[in-house]
């Protein structure tokens, strides 16, 4: 006899599930209805069906497509560094962090404060009167980039995300590595493997579904990007640092242009929805 | 040798990744006048000025509102959380229910992009007059909490023997009762962490704090870019700074003390998942 049955277990599940049916499925509705509607904030209650123009509209806008542009190269540039410097610190510090846990405090400081609170933090720190780094790089070399204009706000922004994400990186690999049982890497030390061998042929193979899921996970955080890039830059300089969300939030909020927010974000829904999707498949058949 | 080594990479990692929390903490500690002289990273005179002016100068920007609104609906957004996901977690780890639509749709919604529920959910908000409430956001908040507590709560209860189920069952104990009674205690520790981890989630949050609250409900990561906001340009990095380690202090310190945990939850769903 099944300790739970399937009739109680559907009664536990009911508060969760009515509560995200109510606070995600009625907005994904609202979100479908309005999309093909033509809407504005007087006519909020009663939208008249217009349609896919919203999305003809969305589609045709060059700002949508550069704001996607702007996620896509911002998700991947630093899921890449992130994931790159995190693995070389795992596998680099695991024999100073397994003698010295309370070392992993410092480095994973930087998760515990709020991206926003970063972005700001980074208006001072790079603050051309006030700020430490453009003060010791014209000390040292007479001249400071404008770290925040339209030519830089980019990579600003990439360097930020990655120092503050690259401990999440870090932390799952650190734990996949010291996963590893040390006596595979004893066994083949044993058999002449050099270090640099034994990690190019024994640790990265076994590490390496944590170093796709690392990856998607920090991809996925880093195109869907809003705290720090708003608190920091706003939409920059000529809407050069513009992420998805920006522009959905934008569309909202500063233009009153519902139908084309919402419809951008049924869109943003339905290519997550895509990514996901293959995630899983591809996670599924690992399992298998 | 190597160790030395290890020891130098250590302490330039730690100290490029922490640097803005580093150069935000020595700014807070200057003075005035000393800031428009020294932008570096010494302090000749350090004094506690700019905290004393934000603590007690609370007529502009009144630090305590934006505290107790973090405070409170980060309660609410972790609280609520727990509660509906330690049923449904139970229900997924010891029945044949949820596993194959709601553990996985739930676990993906941590994946999803927010934004895109944000604009019906600012209508929706609208209608009922949850708008600017502390209420609202901590509802929302649960939301952005739940998919993790889930995940952590279903691989604690599924590490739990079934003997011990079993057990009570034999006792005839409800189902119920052995939820409450016998898993429960048991997975305190996991119920710690969820609790400890949504905190700082919830506490960090920061684009539906933006669109859902204007004025009453305000929390301390909005909070603190309203105080820049209002400065325009010619911000006082002094407070502003006391404003930023004050409003960073809480979810730092609960992690500083419970990183051990914390790392276990952070990984969650994506080592064990």
């Amino acid at each position: 006899m099944a300790l739970v049955t399937r009739a109680e277990g559907r009664m536990y599940l009911t508060p969760l599930v009515g509560f995200l049916l109510l606070f995600l499925g009625f907005p994904a509705i609202v979100n479908l209805i309005y999309s093909i509607s033509a809407v504005t904030f007087e006519t909020l209650r009663s939208p008249v069906l217009s349609g896919f123009s919203n999305y003809v509209a969305v589609l045709n806008d060059r700002e949508f497509w550069s704001s996607a542009w702007f996620s896509l190269r911002f998700g991947i540039l630093t899921a890449s560094a992130e994931c790159l410097i995190g693995l070389f610190l795992a596998i680099f510090l695991a024999p100073l962090l397994s003698k010295r846990p309370v070392l992993m405090a410092p480095l994973m400081l930087p998760l515990m404060v709020a991206p926003a609170m970063v972005g700001l933090m980074y208006r001072l720190v790079l603050h051309e009167f006030a700020g430490p780094v453009p003060y010791y790089l014209f000390e040292w070399f007479g001249d400071s980039p404008a770290f925040l204009d339209i030519n830089n706000a980019f990579r600003t922004l990439v360097v930020v995300e990655t120092l503050q994400w690259t401990p999440f990186a870090f932390l799952l690999f650190y734990m996949a590595y010291s996963a590893i049982p040390l006596d595979v890497r004893e066994a083949s030390s044993l058999d002449g493997a050099s270090p640099f061998e034994i990690v190019r042929w024994i640790d990265l193979p076994l590490m390496k579904p944590t170093l796709v899921i690392a990856f998607f996970i920090r991809f996925i955080d880093g195109f869907r990007v809003f705290d720090n890039v708003y608190a920091l830059t706003g939409s920059g300089a000529g809407g050069s640092t513009t992420s998805l969300s920006i522009y959905i939030y934008q569309a909202f909020f500063k233009e009153g242009a519902i139908g084309k927010a919402v419809a951008a974000s049924v869109v943003l829904f339905m290519a997550s929805f895509i990514v996901l999707h293959c995630l899983n498949r591809l996670a599924g058949r690992r399992k298998r | 040798m190597a160790g030395a080594l290890r020891w130098i990479v250590f302490a330039i990692a730690v100290l490029a990744m922490n640097f803005p929390i580093i150069v935000t903490l020595i700014t807070s500690l200057k003075s005035q006048r000393e800031l428009s002289t020294n932008p570096g990273l010494w302090i000749s005179q350090p004094t506690l000025d700019n905290y004393l002016e934000v603590l007690t100068q609370t007529s502009r920007f009144n630090i305590y509102a934006y505290l107790l609104n973090s405070t409170v609906a980060a309660l609410i957004g972790t609280g609520l959380a727990i509660v509906l996901a330690f049923p449904a977690a139970y229900a997924i780890a010891r029945s044949e229910a949820g596993k194959r639509l709601v553990l996985p749709i739930v676990i993906n919604l941590r994946a999803v992009p927010l934004i895109i529920f944000a604009i019906p959910l600012y209508m929706m908000y609208q209608w009922l007059g949850l708008l600017d409430t502390r209420i609202g956001l901590g509802l929302i908040l649960t939301i952005v909490n739940a998919p993790l507590a889930l995940v952590i709560l279903v691989n604690a209860i599924s590490d739990v023997p079934v003997e011990l189920d079993e057990a009570a069952k034999v006792d005839d104990a409800s189902s119920l009762q052995v939820m409450m009674m016998i898993v429960r205690p048991v997975i305190r520790p996991a119920l710690v962490t969820t609790f400890i981890f949504g905190f700082i989630t919830a506490w960090n949050e920061f684009l539906f704090g933006l669109m859902l609250t204007t004025s009453r409900a305000v929390p301390m990561t909005v909070g603190a870019s309203f105080f820049f906001a209002a400065s325009g340009g010619g911000v006082k990095w002094g407070t502003a700074s006391a404003v930023m380690m004050l409003g960073a202090l809480p979810p730092a310190l609960l992690g500083l003390v419970m990183y051990r945990q914390i790392s276990g939850s952070m990984t969650a769903g994506a080592v064990k998942g």
